[in-house]
């Protein structure tokens, strides 16, 4: 079937970028520098033995290219390399830290896909009227806002002059609100989750009134409402199954890029995620950290474009014959 | 359009930062961490310095640092892109394939490591001495991994160009491929890509700032994104200090995407009948 | 035997931020309940604002402004949304321009069938289903259980206006509106489908509104015709009066143009093929008086002052022209 001749290509294809990838990011970080050298130049103190043991793990006394094979040999096997700060093995750092992430980065996308859509609708269903103006303006002023400068202003105003939420961590370390862990979690996920989802509502705000007013022109449209269906089933049955097929693509890229934005929201709200832990690996100079998470964020960019592409497959019926 | 001069706006302003009289590293110890007052209208910052004369001379900076990345990826862009889209078959292939490797790098957590690491190796060495390296190799580093949506762009475009009768024509009387590529399908491919790089500059801005403000920013090198990271920790007394900068990055950014906005409406009018 | 559909000096305005376009400023015509009328004028006369008026449909920022529509005896403006919803698709249908738009691209030609049926009537999915097939087999698709489960882009412009026809006929409505229902399909794909519409037409006792600039098309199917120019009504008459005995300037130089068979034009006085000079006027600032006057070749300077009205020459027999005797009143 063209089909599945189709997605296997695409699969193959998103092995050799994956590959690829992986030897740019490889090859760049090592050839910065020697690993050696670098923690030298960083940690003057930094003992023999320590030395030692770290070229030894590492084979740092073979080529780069053999270095290479070996750590991608590692990779295909899923094992990350132990962490050189807390020996703990990084692929279980990866899942615990990654899993505060995804906490607050997922229901940020589903959210914000919820509200757009929302949004959305409202503006196209009265085109030029002062409603779609404001939705719009909202829409814009809140893609062009710095998230990071959105998350100061709610910490500013929510936690230290109204002190109505936490400032950072996920968790409190005494006294969980109400008493309940949940509660507590939840209480401390609301500013996080509010920076995150502005922008994004924002942004699929904007391409989804966009793609709404542009089918909402076509003539099947009209054919539909002649017909006599309520406009209520037009918009949302019709209409927006049509538009929203085109914001699949920049969906999936959330979904790829939900560890690579982290860093920001993590340093600003002290969260205790994927994104922070990067951050001080690189201060650390963790070398397995630093490139066993660059891997997983890339194979998450790769493999979402991937679902995207077979989504458009299932979803928009002019694609399957090709 | 009320765009255009919102834009006009961000654009002059920028440009306004050398008439400061102040010198900006002026100490003004006594006052530091001071609220807004008529001698600093935008207050001071940790260390004492008028936080309005920093965020006017962290303009040009911003500028540099969007217009040098979009230099960088446009050049780059282009050039992949139009040969791509001009010469078709197996360079076209290649090309993209080089082009969908590039898009699909982290290109934030990369930027982050690349510069730690950079500037721990160039310690000791002749490089220390450039000024403002770390803030090149920033901006190098956006460039060199911001080009793919420009080569898409492009070679989408050229593509299309490369098939219309004026190219044609211009084959017909003999123009050198050369001539045909700079002269006729260029110009005409600029409005498209104008609207990218406007917005490609805004973007660039604002993940120099988020870089900044992460710390791995240059310390000698007065951006927004510095001064953000320099005075985040005394948000909760000289909030001031931290939403000047912050507005400042807003307001460039905005009108960049105004601007890229208003250029989009100006080359595809959608008319309205 | 009372009308069906009456249409009296409907106006549809275009309501811009740089001023307000009279597209429809007095359309008039009606229907009988077994008729089809014919509606003719150039692209921009207002043809298709006044169908798509009958079902207020007209979209934003256009609105009808006056006039009546009277339906089966009711008034169409007086009615509110859900009954108006209720006419549509099932009483009054309307076929499109172009058939390769009207149809919803992402779902099935059955399912986008079925959900209008189920709309209007109370039946069951596969009954729906059954009912759809049928009427795919009465507008001469074969192996329709097919057909129902493809999507649009798997069929020709034909078939997927036949597939148009089967969706309006639906619900046996008691009027047909089709705009222009040929203009975008092969010549030879036109003559199948104005067969098939005067096929059902007498199979199904409707009555239609066939709006067109066609000349040709409008000839062959319609009972009576209205002239239409720039949104006014020029002339009304049954067809064989308005092709054989036209009597407004603007029916006669339509006449004109158009090629004939039957005509030696070599031994005329112009040996061409006579064309109406001018343009079509710009609708947000049209002409004062009669709208045609700039192009008429009968025109006087009282034809550019006084707005001409419908007046009735003969029995079934209206013509609009200061020329004719029609009264006029000063207008801008």
């Amino acid at each position: 079937m063209g089909i599945l001749r189709f997605l296997l290509r695409r699969l193959l294809f998103a092995v050799v970028l994956i590959l690829g990838v992986s030897a740019i990011i490889f090859f760049l970080l090592n050839a910065i520098g020697n690993p050696i050298d670098v923690m030298m130049a960083d940690n003057p103190g930094i003992t023999d033995e320590a030395l030692a043991a770290v070229k030894a793990y590492y084979h740092l006394d073979a080529s780069v290219g053999y270095r290479y094979l070996i750590w991608l040999g590692n990779m295909a096997q899923l094992d990350f390399g132990t962490s050189i700060s807390t020996n703990m093995p990084v692929g279980g750092m990866l899942l615990t830290w990654g899993a505060e992430t995804l906490k607050l980065q997922i229901p940020a996308i589903l959210l914000a896909l919820l509200l757009s859509i929302g949004f959305a609708t409202i503006a196209a269903m009265r085109q030029y009227s002062r409603t779609d103006f404001t939705v719009m303006s909202a829409a814009l002023l809140g893609h062009s806002l710095p998230g990071f400068l959105l998350g100061v202003l709610l910490i500013l105003i929510f936690a230290y002059w109204l002190g109505v939420f936490p400032s950072y961590g996920a968790y409190s370390t005494r006294n969980p609100l109400f008493g309940s862990t949940l509660a507590d979690g939840l209480w401390h996920m609301v500013l996080p989750l509010t920076m995150l989802t502005v922008f994004n509502t924002a942004t699929l705000t904007l391409l989804l009134r966009g793609n709404l007013v542009d089918v909402l022109r076509q003539d099947f449209i009209m054919a539909a409402r002649a017909s006599g269906l309520p406009e209520r089933r037009v918009v949302f049955h019709h209409a927006l199954r049509n538009a929203i097929i085109p914001v699949l693509t920049y969906l999936g890229i959330l979904f790829g890029l939900m560890l690579a934005t982290a860093p920001v929201t993590e340093s600003v709200f002290t969260w205790p995620g994927a994104g922070a832990l990067y951050l001080a690996a690189i201060q650390a100079l963790d070398y397995p950290v630093i490139m066993g998470e660059t891997m997983v964020v890339t194979v998450m960019l790769v493999g979402f474009t991937l679902l995207t592409d077979l989504a458009y497959v299932v979803i928009d019926p002019r694609i399957r014959l090709n | 359009m009320l765009i255009a001069f919102i834009v006009l706006v961000a654009l002059i302003g920028p440009f306004l930062a050398p008439y400061a009289p102040n010198d900006q590293s002026a100490m003004i110890e006594f006052a530091s961490r001071g609220g807004p007052t008529w001698a600093h209208p935008f207050g001071t910052d940790r260390n004492g310095y008028d936080v309005l004369t920093r965020v006017i001379y962290g303009a040009p900076t911003a500028l540099a640092v969007g217009l040098g990345a979009m230099l960088v990826a446009s050049l780059t862009g282009i050039l992949i892109g139009g040969v791509a889209g001009y010469l078709g078959g197996i360079a076209d292939e290649i090309l993209m394939r080089l082009t969908d490797l590039f898009l699909v790098i982290p290109v934030f957590v990369m930027i982050l490591a690349v510069v730690r690491l950079f500037g721990i190796v160039v310690v000791g060495t002749w490089l220390e001495r450039v000024p403002f390296l770390n803030l090149a190799t920033i901006v190098l580093l956006l460039g060199f991994f911001g080009w793919p949506p420009i080569a898409r762009l492009s070679r989408a475009e050229f593509l299309r160009l490369k098939g219309l009768d004026f190219v044609e024509a211009a084959r017909c009387i003999g123009a050198q491929p050369s001539d045909i590529l700079l002269r006729h399908i260029l110009p005409n491919a600029m409005p498209s890509l104008a609207v990218v790089i406007a917005l490609g500059i805004g973007g660039a801005i604002l993940a120099e700032s988020m870089i900044s403000f992460l710390g791995f920013g240059d310390p000698k090198a007065v951006s927004w994104g510095q001064l953000l990271f320099f005075n985040y920790q005394v948000l909760k007394v000289a909030p001031w200090a931290v939403l000047a900068p912050g507005t400042a990055i807003f307001i460039t950014v905005l009108g960049f995407n105004l601007l890229a906005d208003g250029l989009s409406d100006a080359f595809n009018p959608r008319l309205k009948q | 035997m009372t009308d069906l559909l009456t249409v009296d000096q409907l106006r549809v305005h275009f309501f811009t931020r740089s001023g307000v376009a009279p597209v429809v400023d007095g359309i008039d015509f009606t229907i009988g309940p077994r008729e089809t009328l014919g509606l003719v004028g150039e692209s921009g006369s207002g043809k298709t604002m006044a169908s798509l008026a009958i079902l207020r449909l007209v979209p934003p920022p256009a609105r009808i402004v006056g006039g009546s529509l009277r339906f089966q005896d009711r008034d169409l403006l007086a009615l509110d949304d859900a009954a108006m919803r209720g006419l549509r698709g099932k009483s009054i249908a309307m076929i499109f321009q172009n058939p390769a738009y009207s149809l919803n691209p992402i779902l099935t030609i059955g399912d986008q069938l079925i959900e209008i049926l189920r709309w209007h009537e109370r039946i069951s999915v596969a009954a729906a289903r059954d009912r759809a097939a049928e009427l795919l087999r009465l507008v001469g698709i074969a192996d329709p259980a097919h057909r129902l489960r493809q999507f649009p882009h798997e069929m020709s412009g034909g078939m997927k206006q036949r597939i148009c026809i089967a969706r309006a006929l639906l619900c046996e409505p008691a009027l047909i509106l089709a705009d222009e229902p040929t203009t975008n399909l092969d010549v030879t794909i036109q003559a199948q489908i104005l067969d098939l519409l005067e096929e059902l037409r007498e199979r199904l006792h409707m009555a239609m509104l066939l709006v067109s600039h066609d000349m040709g098309v409008v000839a062959r199917m319609a009972d009576r015709i209205t002239v239409v120019y720039a949104g006014r009504t020029c002339e009304r008459a049954d067809s064989r009066t308005i092709f054989h005995a036209p009597l407004h300037p603007y029916t006669r130089a339509l006449l004109d143009s158009v090629p004939r068979v039957d005509r030696d034009y070599e031994h005329e006085a112009r040996p061409v093929l006579r064309t109406i000079g001018g343009r079509i006027p710009d609708l947000a600032d049209p002409p004062s008086g009669c709208r045609f006057h700039p192009r008429c070749v009968e025109a006087t300077e009282e034809c550019a002052r006084l707005r001409p009205e419908l007046l009735q020459i003969a029995p079934g027999h209206f013509v609009s022209c200061l020329k004719r005797g029609s009264p006029g009143i000063p207008q801008g």
